[in-house]
């Protein structure tokens, strides 16, 4: 089969280009152009130019870049340090200790954000600094976050669930629903996993320290209290109807701005600075977006990922063979294109036969989402290993090994939604008729 | 010289910069409108409609100006990650002629795509083709745009490519990320 | 043998997506396949507002969207989405036949041969509130996405607001937007009992999908192709419409199963609206100047 032959050689080309030290989007760019030029008649240059417009362009994409300023400020202002000295007394005797605010903070921040990468940018700029300084072990740091950043796209609102629901006719409100346990769920996951995890390391893990009373807990908490306002405001706006998902990003930013100044943080430097960094790291994941966008182009023409489904198809498997065959070719496919153009690319036949298996297209949005979440965290193309190695400086090889754990956890995440879907479908036969 | 084109990269993050800063500007005008029309029909009056017209469309404009604008300026800072895991450990002379390699395939695909930007951006030009939203915009100028950024960043490229084959890593070491 | 690939716009289960997979089959069958098109539906190989573009530069050979995309390139392109101009399934195909010549020609500057064209269902009033009169319009929120929406949403009194398509529901949870206008189709496709109560079927107006393709990509084609072409897209453009009538009904059914209180435009909400479609369509000939009236002449005469 042809298709094989075509598929490996683009693999090892990517690979290559990666490997020889070209940039990550460039080598996105150069691998579609081989696939193009290669394989197909198209004209890889117009392809080119119209999917970096067309990439780039986008009003959702807008989020990205607000979501990354505000991290800056509250970077760059002390308000992030803030946080976590107001939180530090209150998990001193939980294993794992400030490794659960990664988790959480990721959590709470996915409720505010449809995508990974922002969710990863935003916590990230504060958390690594901050956790590091304190002594935590930097695998687990890195391997939290990577793992949980991930909770963006499935925690509503999010951004796949929107073109699933948009592709395949289903309501979105109720896919909205359906992701709250299993989101849930992972979360649960993950703190075990941290649990576990420090108790077999307790050296890994610093004392934190602050064994106050009470009283003086929560005197300590009122550091909490401008990043809470912060997070209050920025839901608020979507839900008090001031704002869409999309807005609220940049109200973020606005709110941002005023705590940081009534803290007496805001000067033209901590402006210009925040600025400046939000500028590079948007600018770095955008080009590498256009590149994916690309690819993902070039990948439609050649027709790869459509007759690799097909194959599948005709195999007549039984639903769970089906789903166990659908998950490796989502976790192999992720490796190598953005989890969310898989998905773009392969609806199409893969839904049919996911529906003549009997399986609920609601359920398997959900299915979808969390297979895709793993493909943010393998490399070679991962988003969040690459926002996470444009904020630690640490390599790509090294962040994938320490969200590892958080992979296997996400694949028993789906494991037990398939055993038990109600964790997906409960939630939305809830909801009226 | 190496003032002037500092300069030249920081002048292309300074416009990305005041184009994010142009979103949110947008975007929180438009929300304040809505505050101040919740308000008054709370109170009975009639709302002002205060809005910016064809506000999500412009964003997107104004967002891919900032990605392109903001190219070269990223890539001087060292930001545009790569996996440089193999290449690090190589004899320095060979290390050389890889950089010099992966930096001269960039420029050729950079400038291929800002040919082809340049083309799309004429094609349109040619056919007066404008935005769908309120404020209809010739796409050529955001397709101009993109070209711009690419060019933009194809100068530094050459820049550093000259920086690499005089020795000189610094560009490619560089990262500010461990602030 | 030639394969072409078709980026569409819409999702698998849309029935214009259908209607062109059936369409590329008859293509394959009338060649015996020499010449296969590859349906990429839901804007996953081109997304849909790069298609016209793409098709025009010959990056895809052939390709579908919506008409009234164009109107800001020019008003002609609009003439589909004029509220009360044509405002049911026979004024539509009226307007259609008097229109097609005109816009094929002006779509043949841009290199393209205009296929065939589509309606959607008739556009109807979707609110929270039970509309009677269109006096419960005056003062909320509708929903506006470009310059003819907006002003629409003015004569009929509303507040005309911006709100993007994914954010629609999110939007009418949260009291942003009170009422907007669209088709029985895209109502049930988005679930819209999930966000609101009630749909008038006004009819506003029945706007148009088309499909084009390159002219050069088309004539390097053998004759014999070329005809089966034609002649698939005159199959496809009947069976489309008859398609789109189905869909009306169909989905207006689904949507009162599901609790969503459908009704008809009174004497009043009509008189109203053909208020407001006066005006908007003098508004469009000042704009669509001597060919506007060229069209609306022929329409007129029909
Ligand atoms: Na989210
Ligand atoms: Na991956």
């Amino acid at each position: 089969m042809d298709m094989i032959m075509m598929s490996m050689l683009l693999l090892v080309g990517l690979l290559v280009l990666l490997g020889a030290g070209l940039w990550v989007a460039f080598a996105l760019m150069g691998v579609g152009w081989i696939a193009l030029s290669g394989f197909t008649s198209i004209p890889a240059g117009d392809s080119l130019a119209t999917a970096l417009y067309g990439a780039s362009t986008s009003w959702e994409l807008a989020a990205l870049p607000m979501f990354i300023w505000m991290g800056e400020i509250l970077f760059r202002s002390r308000l992030s340090e803030d946080m976590f000295s107001g939180i530090a007394p209150w998990v001193g005797h939980i294993p794992g200790r400030l490794l659960h605010t990664n988790i959480l903070g990721c959590g709470i921040f996915a409720a505010i954000s449809g995508s990974s990468a922002a969710t990863a940018a935003t916590i990230g700029k504060m958390s690594i600094p901050e956790l590091t300084r304190r002594g935590y072990n930097r695998e687990q740091i890195l391997g939290t976050l990577a793992g949980s950043a991930t909770l963006g796209l499935l925690i509503p609102p999010s951004i796949i669930l929107i073109v699933y629901g948009i592709a395949t006719e289903q309501s979105i409100a109720r896919l909205f629903v359906a992701g709250i346990l299993p989101g849930l769920l992972l979360i649960a996951l993950f703190t075990g996993y941290v649990m576990i995890w420090s108790w077999l390391n307790k050296d890994e893990v610093p004392e934190e320290t602050q064994h106050l009373p009470f009283r003086e807990k929560l005197k300590h908490s009122r550091r909490l209290v401008p990043v809470l306002l912060l997070i209050v405001g920025v839901i608020g706006s979507i839900y008090g109807g001031l704002a869409s998902p999309t807005e609220s990003a940049a109200i973020g930013v606005l709110l941002a701005h005023l705590l940081s100044w009534k803290y007496g943080a805001l000067s033209w430097s901590t402006f210009s600075q925040a600025l400046a960094g939000t500028v590079k790291t948007s600018t770095m994941i955008a080009f590498i977006l256009a590149g994916a966008a690309f690819l993902t182009t070039a990948m439609g023409f050649t027709g790869i990922p459509r007759e690799l489904a097909a194959w599948i198809g005709t195999l007549a498997l039984s639903p769970y063979m089906l789903l166990f065959a659908l998950t490796l070719f989502f976790i192999l496919l992720g490796c190598f294109l953005d989890g969310i153009s898989v998905v773009v690319l392969t609806t199409s036949v893969i839904l049919p036969m996911v529906e003549a298996a009997g399986i609920d297209p609601l359920w398997f949005g959900i299915y979808l989402v969390i297979v895709v979440e793993m493909s943010q965290i393998t490399p070679p193309v991962g988003f969040n290993l690459f926002v996470l190695q444009g904020l630690s400086g640490d390599n790509i090889l090294k962040i994938a090994r320490a969200a590892l754990p958080y992979f296997l956890l996400i694949l028993s995440g789906v494991l037990i939604i398939t055993i038990f879907p109600a964790v997906v479908t409960y939630l939305p036969n809830q909801m009226g008729q | 010289m190496r003032h002037a084109m500092d300069r030249f990269y920081g002048l292309g993050g300074a416009l990305a910069a005041l184009q994010l800063l142009i979103i949110m500007l947008m975007i929180v005008i438009q929300v304040l409108g809505r505050i101040i029309d919740n308000t008054l029909l709370m109170l009975h009056q009639p709302p002002w409609g205060l809005n910016v017209p064809g506000l999500a469309e412009i964003a997107g404009f104004l967002l891919l100006g900032a990605s392109f604008f903001g190219l070269a300026y990223t890539f001087r800072a060292g930001a545009h990650i790569r996996v440089t895991l193999i290449i690090q450990h190589l004899p320095r002379a060979f290390r050389q002629v890889m950089e010099a390699l992966m930096i001269l395939l960039a420029l050729g695909i950079t400038l291929y795509a800002a040919w082809n930007g340049a083309w799309l951006a004429y094609d349109s030009y040619d056919f007066g083709d404008v935005s769908i939203g309120m404020v209809p915009v010739p796409l050529w100028i955001p397709q101009s745009a993109m070209s711009a950024g690419l060019l933009w960043l194809a100068i530094a490229l050459v820049d550093t490519l000259f920086e690499v084959l005089k020795g000189n890593f610094a560009t490619l070491n560089h990262s500010e990320v461990q602030e | 043998a030639t394969s072409w690939d078709m980026p569409t716009p819409y999702g698998d289960t849309n029935f214009h997506t259908q209607n062109i997979r059936q369409f590329a089959e008859d293509v394959r069958q009338a060649t015996d396949n020499e010449l296969d098109i590859t349906v990429h539906s839901n804007g996953s190989l081109i997304k849909h507002a790069e298609i016209k573009n793409a098709v025009r530069r010959g990056l895809v050979p052939i390709g579908e969207l919506i008409m009234s995309r164009l109107a800001n390139e020019d008003p002609l392109f609009e003439v589909d989405s004029v509220p009360y101009l044509a405002s049911n399934y026979d004024d539509a195909w009226h307007l259609w036949q008097a229109s097609k010549d005109i816009l094929a020609q002006r779509l043949e500057r841009q290199r393209l041969k205009l296929l065939f064209a589509v309606p959607w269902p008739p556009q109807g009033i979707y609110t929270q509130f039970k509309v009677n009169t269109g006096e419960e319009l005056q003062g909320v929120k509708m929903r506006a996405y470009n310059k003819s929406s907006e002003r629409l949403a003015e004569l009929l009194g509303a507040q005309p607001t911006q709100v993007e398509v994914p954010d629609i529901p999110t939007a009418f949870g949260t009291g942003r937007v009170d009422a907007m206008i669209t088709s029985p189709s895209t109502g049930a496709n988005t679930r819209a009992w999930d966000y609101l109560t009630d749909f008038n079927h006004a009819q506003l107006w029945l706007p148009k999908n088309m499909v084009v393709v390159n002219l050069k990509a088309f004539r390097r084609l053998p004759q014999a192709q070329q005809q089966a072409i034609e002649a698939a897209a005159e199959e496809a453009e009947k069976r489309g419409w008859a398609a789109s009538k189905a869909e009306t009904d169909a989905k207006i059914g689904i949507m009162q199963e599901n609790g969503i209180r459908v009704s008809e435009p009174s004497e009043a909400l009509k008189a109203k609206l053909q208020q407001v479609g006066d005006t908007m369509t003098q508004e469009w000939l000042e704009r669509a100047g001597s060919e506007g009236q060229k069209i609306l002449d022929a329409y007129h005469a029909m």
